[in-house]
């Protein structure tokens, strides 16, 4: 089997300047340079994943789960190591990021599938699926300020899934949305998987990890902890998080 | 570089949608909106007009066309300038969350600037058209306003590369947006948009310098890209006159060619070094902003 996603060794570390505010004419006054301080988030992961697999990662708040996301989407390069991606990402974006207040749903679903890296040709050939999927053809030429909530995550996700991408990314954004549409989404999320779609997600959920992905990886400081059956995976992250707590309440 | 630049062509749909969605938010979607945004400009023409021509007594024949044709590229250059400082920032979002190429977003903020430019040029042509030739007889269109796509290919070239380096400073020193609007304040009156760069030549007469530096400084003077460009424009656009400053005759110098080679090739040179600066930093951004 061809990996679609191909992480070698793969180190990230962040430079991030000491003080909040970072001014250019103290820079050129002083030639100071700012004090930085580093942070390891990642460190020499070795991760592939196939076509078909949807991989849950799992881990605490600042272990390199959303780094390692990023790393994946081309969004943050790696300090050290290689990473391969064949096939186009779609991102699954916050609700309401990449969607213009000011723009109508239509110009929307222009703009975002932009975003992702497709032509306008592409876009339209796609767009009556997006529309309907979105449930929004009544409200398609009004400005996306005036949507609620709901109607920019079922925007946001028609655009991402509908685009036909090789790999799915998902960050923590599939909690919202009411029963009927969360409904849609995973049973779109199957058919996805079921067509060879390759899908990683970050979430705090453990059971949505358990039941839609295939594979679960915990990630703890940067560090691959387990490996393998979300099930397992999940077990075991809970029974280490569970052992924590002990540790610091004693 | 090459490399870059077909990944972004690769994303010129994206390019494309951010110059749209630039222009419609500020016309609101209406040709009035187009109409309304000249209104700034105007009030700016009048006012200048008001203070150069009847207070400090400069006098050019049809002075505001005559502000009119530096003005236009002026705003050009500052509106695309402030609106890239705070473009990365102001799309944090996206770039912690997506892949594109980066240098996108101070481009679409050049381009629909552009246009915005190329939107208020036709006013302008029709300006000179019904107002200057039909009513006051005065000069057309004229032969040499065939130059305006080199003037205009240049100053886009020389505000992508600006626009990078100060759309990729402000994400790492907040900042560089303030420093810009003074700068742009300063360099406004530097540049020859209110008055006309001969009266630069006239004031360095006055130096107390040997003879020979004063051609030279002159050159040096006009061959900065935008001191360069907004002679140009006003001289390919609009017949070269003399003026008159309070009685005083000041000679109207032909376009010197020379001087504009040497900005063209500057303008040319900063294009590419802002975009290798921008490059070189442009996958820091989605850790900083």
């Amino acid at each position: 089997m061809c990996s679609t996603i191909d992480l070698q060794s793969v180190t990230k570390v962040f430079e991030l300047p000491c003080e909040k505010q970072t001014s250019l004419k103290a820079a050129v006054l002083s030639f100071r340079k700012i004090p930085m301080r580093t942070l390891v988030a990642l460190d020499n992961v070795t991760l592939s994943m196939r076509r078909g697999e949807t991989v849950a990662i799992v881990g605490r708040n600042g272990s390199g789960k959303s780094t390692l996301l990023r790393i994946i989407a081309r969004v943050y390069r790696q300090t050290a190591g290689t990473v391969s991606v064949n096939g186009r990402i779609s991102t699954l974006l916050d609700v309401g990021a990449g969607i213009e207040p000011e723009l109508t749903g239509r110009e929307n679903i222009y703009f975002n599938g932009a975003i992702m890296g497709l032509t306008s040709k592409e876009i339209q050939s796609k767009f009556d699926r997006i529309v309907a999927f979105a449930e929004l053809d009544k409200f398609i030429d009004a400005p996306a300020k005036t949507y609620s909530n709901g109607m920019l995550l079922r925007l946001g996700f028609a655009v991402a899934v509908e685009t036909d991408p090789d790999i799915l990314l998902v960050d923590e954004a599939l909690a919202v949305g009411d029963a009927a549409f969360q409904e849609k989404c995973h049973r779109r999320i199957r058919e996805f998987q079921e067509n060879g779609g390759t899908i990683v997600l970050v979430t705090h959920n453990l059971n949505v990890a358990s039941e839609v992905a295939t594979r679960a990886v915990w990630l703890d400081s940067g560090v691959v902890r387990a490996d393998g059956n979300p099930s397992e995976v999940v077990q075991h992250y809970l029974i280490a998080a569970h052992q924590d707590q002990e540790e610091s309440s004693n | 570089m090459f490399a870059e630049i077909r990944e972004l062509l690769r994303y010129k749909d994206l390019v494309k949608q951010l110059v749209k969605r630039d222009l419609k938010i500020r016309y609101k979607n209406s040709v009035l909106g187009f109409f309304w945004s000249l209104l700034n400009p105007l009030i700016q023409v009048a006012t200048i007009t008001i203070v150069v021509k009847y207070i400090l007594g400069l006098e050019i024949a049809n002075y505001s066309a005559y502000l009119l044709a530096a003005y236009l590229p002026w705003a050009f250059f500052q509106m695309a300038l402030l609106d890239s400082s705070q473009i990365l920032i102001a799309h944090r979002d996206l770039l912690r969350k997506v892949y594109f190429p980066r240098e996108a977003l101070p481009l679409s903020a050049v381009l629909s600037n552009l246009v915005h430019f190329a939107l208020a040029l036709v006013v302008f042509f029709a300006y000179i058209i019904f107002y200057i030739h039909l009513i006051l007889h005065g000069s057309g269109i004229l032969v040499t306003a065939l130059w305006l796509p080199i003037l205009i290919l240049l100053q886009t070239l020389l505000l992508i590369g600006l626009t990078c380096i100060v759309s990729c400073l402000n994400v790492f020193y907040e900042d560089t947006k303030y420093i810009l609007a003074v700068l742009l304040n300063v360099f406004f009156y530097l540049t020859p948009v209110m008055y006309p760069a001969e009266l630069i030549r006239v004031w360095l007469q006055k130096w107390n310098i040997p003879e020979v530096y004063k051609p030279i400084l002159y050159k040096a003077y006009l061959m900065l890209p935008m001191n360069a460009l907004t002679d140009a424009y006003r001289k390919t656009l609009l017949p070269i006159t003399n003026l008159r400053l309070r009685g005083a005759e000041v000679q109207a110098l032909p376009l010197d060619y020379v001087a504009l080679a040497g900005a063209g090739i500057l303008c040319i040179l900063v294009g590419i070094i802002g975009y290798a600066f921008f490059n070189k930093r442009k996958w820091i951004f989605a850790e900083r902003v």
